[in-house]
């Protein structure tokens, strides 16, 4: 007799980005989720994570926003999912920092009028797949195999830094994304820029600085022959597919290059409908790539 | 009565500062028993001691107590003292009133409370001791040195023309270690071999000189002048006193394919090889992981090939013992490579400079192999990946030292030094080639050094840039080198054709396995640690063992050599006596009381309990007991805490005097 399968639940923090610019991640998420039979509950009433602009300004309003949300979370079951990268960085910052750093924590929870919970496990969409649901039982659910498909991960900067902190896999050479992306049939490319910054939330404070950064990463990746880029992180994503046409313009080369988030291309190999998962809102049209290599 | 005399040490201010010395010679005075109580600026002084020395005449006394710094710092000198005084040394004691009081209170009041407890204390410590004779054990006159690097070989021979017998063991089929591998050498660029290989040569055939090569120690008894050594010879496969170093086996070898780690697996080797050309001795090992032989039991080339019939198939590990009186450690270092490290591991490695998969991303010894005329080029400079001369160099220092977030704090102390070599080894073979080299700060602190960098830079046009590398990835058949120049506060980025790592100096994988059959203790990194940072910087904290070379921490040539002949140094003091005089602090049995339960054999570390029979005069066996014997115990009392019916005492620490101790408190 075969143990029978643990069946998976999560507390969710999507974060804001999930609700506006980035619905598409949002959506794909909760598509393949309940594909694959995970349990995903929203932690009710959770706040912005404060993302990079936050700690930028005040160190103390960042820890507490973040601590704020780990003490909502308390009241859903399940260690707590989140999608985007910078939002995982913060809740995971805070609660290293929190855990030695008693002075700040009482700060903190002064602030928030309540207990830090540093005991819950924050856990990104990668680390659930790759770790906890595993890449067998990723690769028994594939409907659509992704075979053809040249998938370029991108990191950035945020998934598996600060050093010591997310754990999430090697801090600057990490495989996480090229193991869960290949376990549904990509192929993935090797390539420079992986973990370059994207230039982040100076797209609208030094929007040159963007152009040149993502520029940077979109060309090394054009040059290793990738069909596609695909991100964790609705900052990223913004910098690569909103200001694509942009950055084609300033440098005078042409990419056409559709950046996913990962959720939708996981979702569509296990068998979601390409109508659920937000391809008409992205930017640079991803549809012909799809058609073209016959999954959609 | 007893005739205590108590002498208060102000040590300059270490001790009166916090404590009130006056004070504590005061209360000591009081004591039942004490003579005589003063205090002094300086005990362990000229003056001082002859305080002592005349108070023992004047006041006839006949125990002393020198309330002072640690015993491990003085005791010899007052022991000394109170001897030439006409006392027996054993009746001096040290109250420790520094490291253990004044070192580590703030209040003045307390701190001189408990100097006065420590002193009183000692005072009846001193009023039970016995009179102690000095246990004599002969010196076994010839010496151990364990590794055949620059050090080992510098130590060994400096002991062996003093006259003494010398056994070197050495790990590798050739002894000459890292030095071997290396070009020219700074600060003076002469040829690395040869100012070796005569030295190997000389080792090799001096006739108070054992060598073991392709050996490692398995086994360390005994203690200082007396040490039985297990050395395992591992199987060569090829018998040292037929070969006669033709090299047939190795040139009709049918498998030559084998990456010859000497070459930094730059070139390759047969499955019979010697390391190098110049290796000592020129005798072949056999490396059965990769020999058709011993993997299929088929081909048997060089059995065949070999005229004297030296090669031997079935030859098996022999373990030899050699008595020795004095160990050297000179095992040297290797470097820290950039490779992914395990999960959990203190000591990281550089994903961002693609964890060691761009072959044109190399280390230090990698590019002096490649310098070297009789490496694997012929000493041409060209890239491992396609053979092409390289035209951009840029040479990254500190890569893995001073990086605490890599694991490793400290300055790896020669790669400031060998990366200028580097950049001027370059320019001479590739004059139209351009080398950069990124750096936190310039070390270069010793004789000609700092003008043999300048050299590099205003002579050799090497560019140096003041920052750090962040990442290196390959592009075409360039390699992208983003780094920072912190002078002007720019972004640099470099299309290289060869980078070379200036990578962190270790200690040897397994270092710390040899310290614990040795004895010795090492720091965090596994460096072995000296017994004094400054006054003992070659003597281990284990009596009659010394270190040589990089095994204590990074050290160039120069360093090396003279740390080497230093440890030789000591050695042949320790030798100029025919017996050593060992301190009587050793444990003994009331044979009467013992039962024989023998736990004090179990649990002494020094294995210094045997069973003694008792026979009557018929020689009929009346009763077994435990015996200690005097030249193994190590005086640490384990015995004496676990005899189950109170058997066994160390001499100068018996249960009496240590109550008396805590009663005086
Ligand atoms: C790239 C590079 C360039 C350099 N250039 C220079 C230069 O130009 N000038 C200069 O002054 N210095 C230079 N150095 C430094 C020099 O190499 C060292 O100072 C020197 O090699 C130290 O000698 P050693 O005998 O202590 O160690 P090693 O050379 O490492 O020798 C140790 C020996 O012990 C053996 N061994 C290890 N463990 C055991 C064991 N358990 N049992 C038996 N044997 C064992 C090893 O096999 C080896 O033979 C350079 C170093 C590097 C890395
Ligand atoms: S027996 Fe082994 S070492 Fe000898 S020639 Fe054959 S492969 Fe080489
Ligand atoms: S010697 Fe120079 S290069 Fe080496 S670790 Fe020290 S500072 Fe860095």
């Amino acid at each position: 007799m075969t143990p029978a399968k643990k069946l998976l639940s999560y507390s969710y923090y999507p974060g804001c980005s999930l609700h506006a610019s980035a619905k598409e991640y949002d959506e794909s998420t909760r598509g393949l989720f309940k594909a694959l039979g995970i349990g995903l509950k929203e932690v009710p009433d959770w706040l912005c994570c404060g993302a990079t602009p936050a700690h930028n300004v005040d160190e103390l309003l960042s820890l507490s926003l973040c601590a704020k949300n780990l003490s909502l979370a308390e009241g859903v079951e399940g260690d707590l999912a989140v999608a985007c990268a910078a939002c995982f960085s913060r809740l995971k910052v805070t609660q290293h920092h929190l855990a030695d750093n008693e002075t700040k924590r009482k700060q903190v929870e002064y602030a928030i009028a309540g207990a830090v919970n540093l005991q819950k496990p924050v856990k990104h969409l990668l680390e659930i797949l790759a770790k906890d649901f595993g890449l067998d039982r990723l690769t028994e659910a594939v409907q659509k195999p992704l075979s053809g498909l040249k998938v370029a991960c991108y990191y950035g900067c945020l998934l598996t830094r600060p050093p010591e902190v997310p754990e999430l896999d090697c801090v600057e050479a990490p495989t996480i994304m090229e193991r869960v992306i290949g376990a549904v049939g990509a192929e993935t490319v090797r390539w420079s820029h992986r973990m370059e910054c994207c230039g982040a939330n100076f797209t609208l404070s030094r929007p040159g600085v963007v152009l040149k950064l993502s520029g940077s990463i979109l060309d090394s990746a054009k040059a290793a022959g990738a069909d596609c880029l695909m991100v964790a992180c609705p900052l990223c994503h913004g910098n690569l597919d909103i200001r694509q046409k942009e950055i084609e313009e300033a440098t005078g080369e042409r990419f056409g290059m559709p950046v996913f988030y990962m959720t939708q291309l996981l979702a569509l190999a296990v068998g979601v409908a390409p109508g659920k998962l937000g391809f008409d809102s992205m930017i640079v049209n991803p549809l012909p790539l799809l058609k073209e290599k016959g999954l959609v | 009565m007893s005739r205590i005399g108590v002498f208060v040490c102000h040590c300059g201010e270490n001790i009166a500062r916090t404590v009130d010395v006056e004070k504590v010679a005061a209360e000591a005075a009081r004591l039942p028993g004490v003579a005589y109580a003063t205090d002094y600026k300086y005990m362990c002084s000229d003056p001082g001691q002859n305080l002592l020395k005349n108070a023992v005449a004047e006041h006839r006394l006949d125990g002393i107590v020198v309330a002072a710094c640690s015993p491990r710092m003085h005791e010899k000198t007052f022991r000394n003292a109170a001897k030439s005084a006409g006392l027996n040394p054993f009746l001096c004691e040290m109250a420790n009133i520094r490291e253990h009081c004044s070192w580590v209170h703030e209040d003045r009041d307390e701190a001189t409370a408990k100097a006065s407890d420590i002193v009183a204390m000692m005072v009846a410590r001193v009023k039970k001791d016995k009179r102690l004779v000095p246990i004599t054990v002969p010196v076994t006159k010839r010496a151990l040195v364990i590794g055949g690097g620059i050090a080992g070989i510098q130590a060994a021979l400096d002991i062996a023309d003093a006259g003494h017998q010398v056994v070197l063991v050495e790990r590798e089929p050739s002894i000459g270690g890292h030095m071997a591998q290396l070009s020219e050498t700074f600060p003076t660029l002469d040829c690395s071999q040869c100012i070796m290989t005569p030295k190997m040569v000389d080792a090799a055939n001096h006739p108070n000189i054992t060598l073991h090569t392709y050996s490692e120690i398995e086994s360390v008894d005994g203690y200082i002048g007396n040490f039985q050594i297990t050395v395992r010879k591992k199987a060569r496969s090829v018998i040292e006193e037929k070969c006669t170093g033709c090299g047939v086996c190795s040139a009709k070898c049918p498998q030559k394919k084998i990456p010859n780690a000497f070459d930094k697996n730059l070139g390759t080797r047969p499955a019979i090889y010697v390391p190098f050309p110049q290796a000592v001795p020129n005798t072949p090992v056999i490396d059965r992981a990769n020999c058709t032989w011993f993997k299929t039991g088929k081909c048997g080339v060089c059995q065949k090939v070999c005229g004297p019939g030296a090669i031997d198939y079935e030859q098996e590990d022999r373990l030899i013992v050699e008595p020795v009186g004095a160990i050297v450690v000179a095992t040297g270092f290797e470097l820290y490579s950039i490779t992914e490290k395990p999960k959990g591991s203190p000591i990281k490695g550089y994903g961002e400079f693609g964890h060691g998969t761009i072959p044109d991303v190399i280390d230090g010894l990698t590019f002096e192999r490649l310098a070297s005329a009789s490496g694997p080029t012929g000493g041409k400079i060209l890239r491992p990946s396609d053979g092409r001369e390289p035209k951009q160099v840029v040479f990254v220092q500190c890569v893995g030292s001073r990086a605490r977030e890599k694991g490793i704090s400290y300055c790896s102390k020669i790669c400031c030094m060998y990366t200028a070599k580097h950049t001027m080894l370059y320019k001479h073979k590739v004059h139209d080639g351009q080398a950069y080299v990124f750096f936190m700060d310039a070390r270069t602190p010793g004789k000609s050094y700092d003008e043999f960098w300048r050299r590099a830079i205003e002579e050799e046009e090497a560019v140096y840039i003041r920052g750090m590398v962040s990442r290196l990835y390959q592009k075409g058949d360039k390699i992208v080198v983003m780094g920072s120049d912190v002078h002007v506060g720019v972004q640099v980025e470099i299309e290289a054709d060869l980078v070379v790592l200036a990578t962190a100096v270790q200690p040897r994988a397994g270092a710390d396995t040899l310290a614990q059959k040795l004895g010795i203790s090492y720091d965090s990194y596994h460096f072995y640690s000296e017994a004094h940072a400054k006054l003992k910087p070659v003597e281990c904290a284990t009596a009659g063992i010394y270190l040589a070379g990089a095994c204590q921490g990074p050290k160039d040539i120069p360093d090396t050599v003279s740390q080497a002949s230093a440890a030789a140094a000591k050695v042949m003091t320790l030798f100029a006596k025919d017996e050593l005089e060992r301190e009587p602090i050793v444990a003994k049995v009331n044979e009467k009381n013992c039962v024989a339960c023998l736990y004090c054999k179990k649990v002494c570390p020094y294995g210094a309990v045997e069973e003694k029979e008792i026979r009557d005069r018929q020689g009929n066996l009346i009763r077994v007991v435990a015996y200690v014997n005097p030249g193994v115990c190590g005086g640490c009392g384990t015995c004496q805490a676990s005899c189950p019916s109170k058997s066994v005492e160390l001499d100068g620490y018996t249960d009496e005097q240590i109550m008396a101790m805590i009663e005086a408190l």
